[in-house]
């Protein structure tokens, strides 16, 4: 190895054969190129010319430039030079590498493996031995440890296998092992370390000490990230209407933007929240607003753009918001402020669940996780019977006692009931208001602790029976059930012997009333509410990338009431631990989330003052000429060979009269006007067109959406669509396309003269116009404004009287005979042009609506719809594909369906 | 078979009109033709009236003119002969040679030329002859049996059986030592044969237009010049040229022959007007 400046040669003997060069200049010059042959038959006139004549050929000054170069190259690149080398480490001695593969690696770990390799490969050329210290606790569980000394070669083979883990790395077990391999090898040592730049505990851990060890062995390197901040998603805290995320990074010096993907199981995203952490802050919070149907489906979090463990929430049960309805016995009364039968109700369950309000068959008609009845008696008929069958197909009611209930029983309750109520401490009693006694196991309950300050004051009793005892969850001091329930079919029914308002007992006012209901509700989803010890296993596992695997061979399962309490290590990598044999039941997963145990991420401490600092990534590394200078080599010498047949004019006119055409041809081609082959392209097949609104990530719905409708149309009808095409009215030629989807934004603007004339002369030529407002359904909710702005982009347009698509309209029965239009919302309704109208034979030249059809029909490049549909269902995106056919059929056949309303008439008349 | 299609000479030869070769003295032959031998014999000029001799047949007796006086005369035309021209095209392989594609190569020039002029003879009634063939060709059927027998005719220019006082016209490249073609034309010349040379060369060989270094090899013969720089020894070259030029004009003058030289990228009716001029009489 022999180094200038930047540059270092592994083979420098072979530079010696550079002073030949002018030795090869001589001979270049003075030997001629071949003679070229030619027949000639006055040769005898050729014959005996004077010797004056024979000078020496000369090489044109620029070819044997030429060569010179191109025999230079050869020679340098022979002596394979590499430009700004790696050192490995300096020093003398084997190599260490030290190697942070915790979760805080992960985002840029090939930039780190690059550089421990580079040093690897420096050690190699030097024939250094190596030996490899990663820092995180292996996921077999053993202890950290440094490996045996190994030739560089087998220790990159090792390193490729490194992967970063889910959990934290341990510098202190890293600082035994680094004192256990000292004293195996006390000699000179030098030390690469790869930092992940993040301190793991909140109060420094042992970087300092590690770095001072490895420094005091010999030269130490430290590699390091440094404009990369650590971020940190941790658990999203849920409230009533929305999931608060939040994002901590180690704190630098410009602000930066975080986006936090809501994503589905199967990977779909379904919101996003952006949020831009100021310079110098370490925390940003973003909401991610959802619709509570769309945000039971979110299973995990991703943070953008970093990737991995650290960035990734797995979101389980306890996230999920369940729809509660509420009935009270009155409407007047229920929301009575303090004294309300549903006043109590509404506030304990309102941040943890969707709270519904209304009569029982008004709830039960949508769907319901638990119903809650407030003194409310179930008379007999229709209401019982609808109760009944809901309860026993998985539905959970819970009721409330009270004055009514008290004066007649109904069969929808888990025990009998005395008639009357019971009270304790009143005036006429010589008892005491009772307290509650602790949850018995086996109750959901368990593990509440009852405050003493919990007193009942009325109550209603249960009729004494051999099953009360086990149907009972809570007890009264005394034993007197004050919480029963009973299974019925899949459901169950849960009795509060107490009113849901502090007339009978101030349980309503505590604490607890929160917690119980929140188990109940819990509950009625499926989850136990006390899972006890029962061990979860794990079931899929996160990786330090933050994908989804299989768990390794060491983790273990965890008790079901410590996964909170648990901190992710190898034993318990973070992932999706649960019941092997419910594992296909999301409901029965819990989740262990690295982050929930982080602390906000601090970064390292100053390095030793001796320890030289090198910057991972952003640097070139270094890079073998070797390889690129053959290469121009050859090049210089094809391009001599070139110049060579020229000379020797072996390369006749006609070679150069066709390179010269074929040149001017290629002229002629790249400057061919573009707009004409667009055109033409157009104009080949048919295809269908969306307006581009200038919002990437709306034009690519909108491109997916026409994709996806083009292949369903392939696919299902005579039609053949090619892909579709983005234009901009007024700059596209818009004759080729038969329909154009036009999703309207909020912030879209009035178009101007040009693109007026050409979106009618379009509509005029019976074009048709599909214009999305993207809000159908939401009143203002997802898409505000876009009313106002369709109202905006029509008014110069020549929009012809407008009336909701009837029963009978052709675009419910041009392909698909469809009840309904819907896209990714459902409901509503489309308007078209009126009927009665009869330019155009009756084709609408627009319709309109707000389904986000788009959306609906999108298709990804993996053949999958990104967005669901909502309500949702396989039937509603079939319904939407529907209606896109016939749209499309409509805009290429016009009313020739509408026709075939006029076939029996038809056929009568030709019967005649 | 020659590469010159008939049609294509005779086309070019009917831009010109019909030859009647120049003739001091006609070949001995008795094939009649028109021109005149002075003295009285087949022919279909009046010649003279002499006295009628016993022995002459009554129908030669004119007897307009026996008229006139008391005796007896009888009218003689004078024989009238055709003119004999004998034609050469020099063979080889360096004949068969062109320096582009775009040129034809010598010898289809040469032959070209000389089928034209023999189309012009044939019409002028005059008689052709190749070189090493035993009977002349005569009459306007003859342009394609001439065609056809073209390879068969000799190597060089020598044939005893050309008649006397006949015309030769040579048509190659005459780039063979001067010696040969000295030897060839004063041999025809103790014949009293009068002639023409024609030298048919490619510009190529006109000019030398290759440059760099260039090993020339000799058609035919196995013959080879390397020349280090073309372009150097042009000059040279083309005064060697010159001086063969030179040398042919002065032999073909020492027996009283002409000669001319075309280029192949010349148009063929230059020299076929150049041929006729000196060939026609005045």
């Amino acid at each position: 190895m022999w180094q200038v400046g930047p540059l270092a040669f592994a083979a420098p003997w072979l530079l010696l054969a550079l002073p030949a060069l002018p030795v090869l200049w001589w001979l270049l010059r003075v030997s001629p190129p071949a003679a070229k042959v030619q027949d000639f038959p006055a040769i005898r006139l050729l014959r005996d010319l004077p010797p004056t004549e024979e000078t020496p050929h000369r090489t044109p000054w620029w070819l044997l430039l030429l060569r010179m170069v191109a025999a230079a190259l050869v020679i340098i690149g022979l002596a394979r030079p590499v430009w700004q080398p790696v050192g490995a480490g300096g020093g003398s001695g084997p190599l260490l590498v030290v190697l942070d593969n915790g979760w805080a690696a992960a985002p840029d770990w090939p930039a780190r493996v690059a550089s421990a390799a580079a040093a690897l490969e420096a050690a190699g050329r030097e024939s250094r031995r190596v030996a490899l210290l990663p820092t995180a606790p292996p996921e077999t569980g053993d202890p950290i440890s440094v490996t045996a000394l190994m030739p560089a070669q087998e220790a990159a083979a090792r390193l490729a296998a490194l992967r970063p883990h889910g959990w934290p790395v341990d510098r202190a077990a890293a600082l035994a092992a680094v004192a256990a391999f000292r004293r195996t090898n006390p000699g000179p040592l030098a030390t690469l370390y790869v930092a992940d730049g993040v301190e793991q505990t909140p109060a420094g851990d042992a970087f300092t000490p590690l770095a001072e060890a490895l420094s005091a062995a010999g030269p130490l390197t430290l590699a390091r990230a440094e404009a990369r901040p650590a971020r940190v998603l941790p658990p999203p805290r849920a409230e009533a209407d929305r999931l608060m995320v939040r994002v901590l990074q180690t704190p630098i010096g410009a602000a930066s933007e975080a986006t936090v993907l809501a994503r589905t199981g199967d990977g779909r995203a379904l919101a996003s929240a952006t949020m831009t952490i100021p310079a110098g802050a370490g925390s940003a919070e973003a909401a991610l607003d959802l619709p509570i149907e769309i945000r039971n489906q979110v299973v995990r979090l991703d943070l953008e753009p970093e990737a991995g463990a650290a960035g990734t929430v797995l979101l389980d049960e306890r996230f999920r918001r369940r729809p509660v309805g509420l009935a009270g016995a009155t409407d007047t009364s229920a929301d009575a402020p303090l004294t309300g039968d549903l006043f109590y109700l509404e506030r304990a369950l309102g941040p943890y669940a969707e709270v519904r309000r209304g009569s029982v068959e008004q709830l039960l008609s949508r769907q319901l996780a638990v119903l809650i009845l407030a003194d409310r008696e179930v008379p007999e008929g229709r209401e019982r019977e609808a109760l009944t069958r809901w309860v026993e197909q998985g539905g959970m009611l819970i009721r409330f006692a009270g004055p009514r209930m008290a004066e007649r029983p109904d069969p929808l309750l888990p025990v009998a009931l005395r008639a009357g109520e019971r009270q304790l401490g009143g005036a006429l009693s010589w008892d005491r208001p009772q307290t509650l006694a602790p949850f018995p196991e086996g109750s959901p309950f368990a593990g509440l602790v009852p405050p003493a300050e919990v007193t009942v004051e009325r109550q209603v009793l249960a009729e004494p029976s051999a099953r009360l005892t086990e149907r009972s969850w809570a007890r009264l001091a005394d034993g007197t059930p004050l919480v029963t329930a009973e299974a019925r079919g899949q459901g169950r029914i849960v009795l509060f012997h107490v009113t849901a308002n502090a007339e009978w007992s101030n349980l309503p006012l505590s604490g607890l009333f929160v917690d119980m209901l929140r188990r109940l509700v819990a509950l009625s989803a499926g989850v136990q509410g006390n899972e006890g010890e029962a061990p979860l296993a794990p079931l899929e596992i996160l990786d330090g990338f933050g994908r989804l695997g299989a768990a390794p061979p060491a983790a273990a399962p965890i008790p079901a009431n410590q996964v909170e309490e648990t901190a992710a290590s190898p034993r318990h990598p973070p992932g999706w631990y649960g019941s092997p044999g419910q594992a296909e039941d999301a409901a029965w997963r819990r989740a262990l989330n690295l982050t929930a145990h982080l602390p906000a991420p601090r970064p390292i401490a100053a390095a030793p003052t001796n320890a030289r600092i090198e910057t991972i990534g952003g640097v070139p590394t270094e890079r073998d000429l070797g390889p690129w200078l053959l290469a121009v080599a050859l090049l210089l010498l094809a391009l001599d060979l070139l110049v060579s047949l020229g000379q020797r004019g072996m390369i006749g006119r006609q070679w150069s009269r066709g390179a010269r055409a074929a040149a001017v041809a290629t002229l002629l081609l790249s400057s061919a006007p573009a707009r004409a082959e667009d055109a033409e392209a157009a104009a080949n097949a048919t295809r269908l067109a969306y307006v581009v609104t200038g919002d990437s990530a709306v034009d690519e719905t909108s491109r997916l959406g026409l994709v996806g409708l083009s292949d369903f149309m392939n696919r299902r009808t005579a039609a053949a669509l090619a892909d579709p095409q983005a234009v901009v009215p007024g700059r596209d030629d818009l004759s080729f396309y038969p329909l154009i989807y036009w999703p309207v934004l909020p912030d879209a603007a009035q178009p101007d003269a040009a693109a007026v004339s050409a979106l009618n002369t379009f509509m005029r030529n019976g074009g048709i116009i599909l214009f999305d407002t993207r809000d159908e359904g939401s009143g203002d909710g997802m898409n505000p404004g876009a009313r106002a702005a369709l109202r905006r982009v029509t008014r110069d347009l020549a929009i012809p009287p407008l009336a909701p698509v009837a029963e009978d309209h052709v675009l419910k029965r041009a392909f698909y005979l469809l009840p309904e239009l819907p896209g990714r919302y459902a409901g509503g309704q489309v308007w078209a042009a009126r009927d009665q109208d009869r330019a155009n034979d009756s084709v609408s030249p627009v319709v309109i609506g707000g389904h986000d059809w788009a959306a609906a029909w999108a298709l990804d490049a993996r053949g999958q719809n990104p967005y669901a549909t909502i309500p949702g269902g396989a039937r509603q995106r079939v319904l939407a594909y529907r209606f896109g056919t016939n749209l499309v059929m409509y805009a290429l056949t016009g009313n020739y369906k509408g026709d075939q309303v006029h076939v029996p008439a038809i056929l009568e008349r030709l019967g005649n | 078979m020659t590469t010159v299609p008939v049609p294509w000479a005779e086309a070019l030869g009917a831009t010109l009109p019909p030859l009647v070769v120049q003739a001091e003295r006609v070949a001995a032959t008795v094939m009649q033709g028109v021109h005149g031998r002075r003295r009285p014999g087949q022919g279909d000029a009046f010649w003279q009236f002499r006295p009628y001799l016993p022995g002459d047949a009554a129908s030669r007796v004119d007897w307009r003119q026996s008229a006139k006086s008391d005796r007896l005369f009888v009218r003689e035309t004078e024989w009238e002969a055709a003119q004999t021209v004998a034609l050469w095209c020099q063979g080889g392989p360096g004949m068969d040679w062109r320096s582009d594609r775009m040129l034809p190569t010598k010898r289809t020039r040469a032959e070209l030329l000389l089928l034209a002029l023999a189309s012009l003879l044939f019409r002028g009634g005059e008689r052709v002859r190749l070189f090493g063939l035993p009977r002349a060709f005569s009459g306007r059927g003859a342009m394609s049996v001439l065609a056809q027998s073209l390879p068969r005719q000799a190597e060089a220019a020598a044939d005893s059986r050309i008649p006397r006082h006949s015309r030769a016209v040579l048509i190659g490249d005459f780039l063979a030592p001067l010696e040969e073609t000295r030897r060839a034309v004063a041999q025809l010349a103790t014949a009293t044969v009068q002639g023409h040379l024609l030298q048919v060369l490619d510009p190529a060989e006109e000019t030398l237009p290759f440059t760099g270094r260039i090993r020339f090899r000799g058609l035919g013969a196995a013959e080879e010049a390397l020349v280090p720089r073309v372009e150097g020894v042009r000059a040279l070259y083309e005064d060697r040229l010159a001086r063969h030029r030179e040398g042919l004009a002065a032999l073909a003058a020492a027996s009283g022959w002409s000669f001319a030289t075309h280029r192949t990228d010349q148009p063929p009716e230059s020299a076929l007007l150049a041929l006729h001029q000196r060939l026609a009489p005045g």
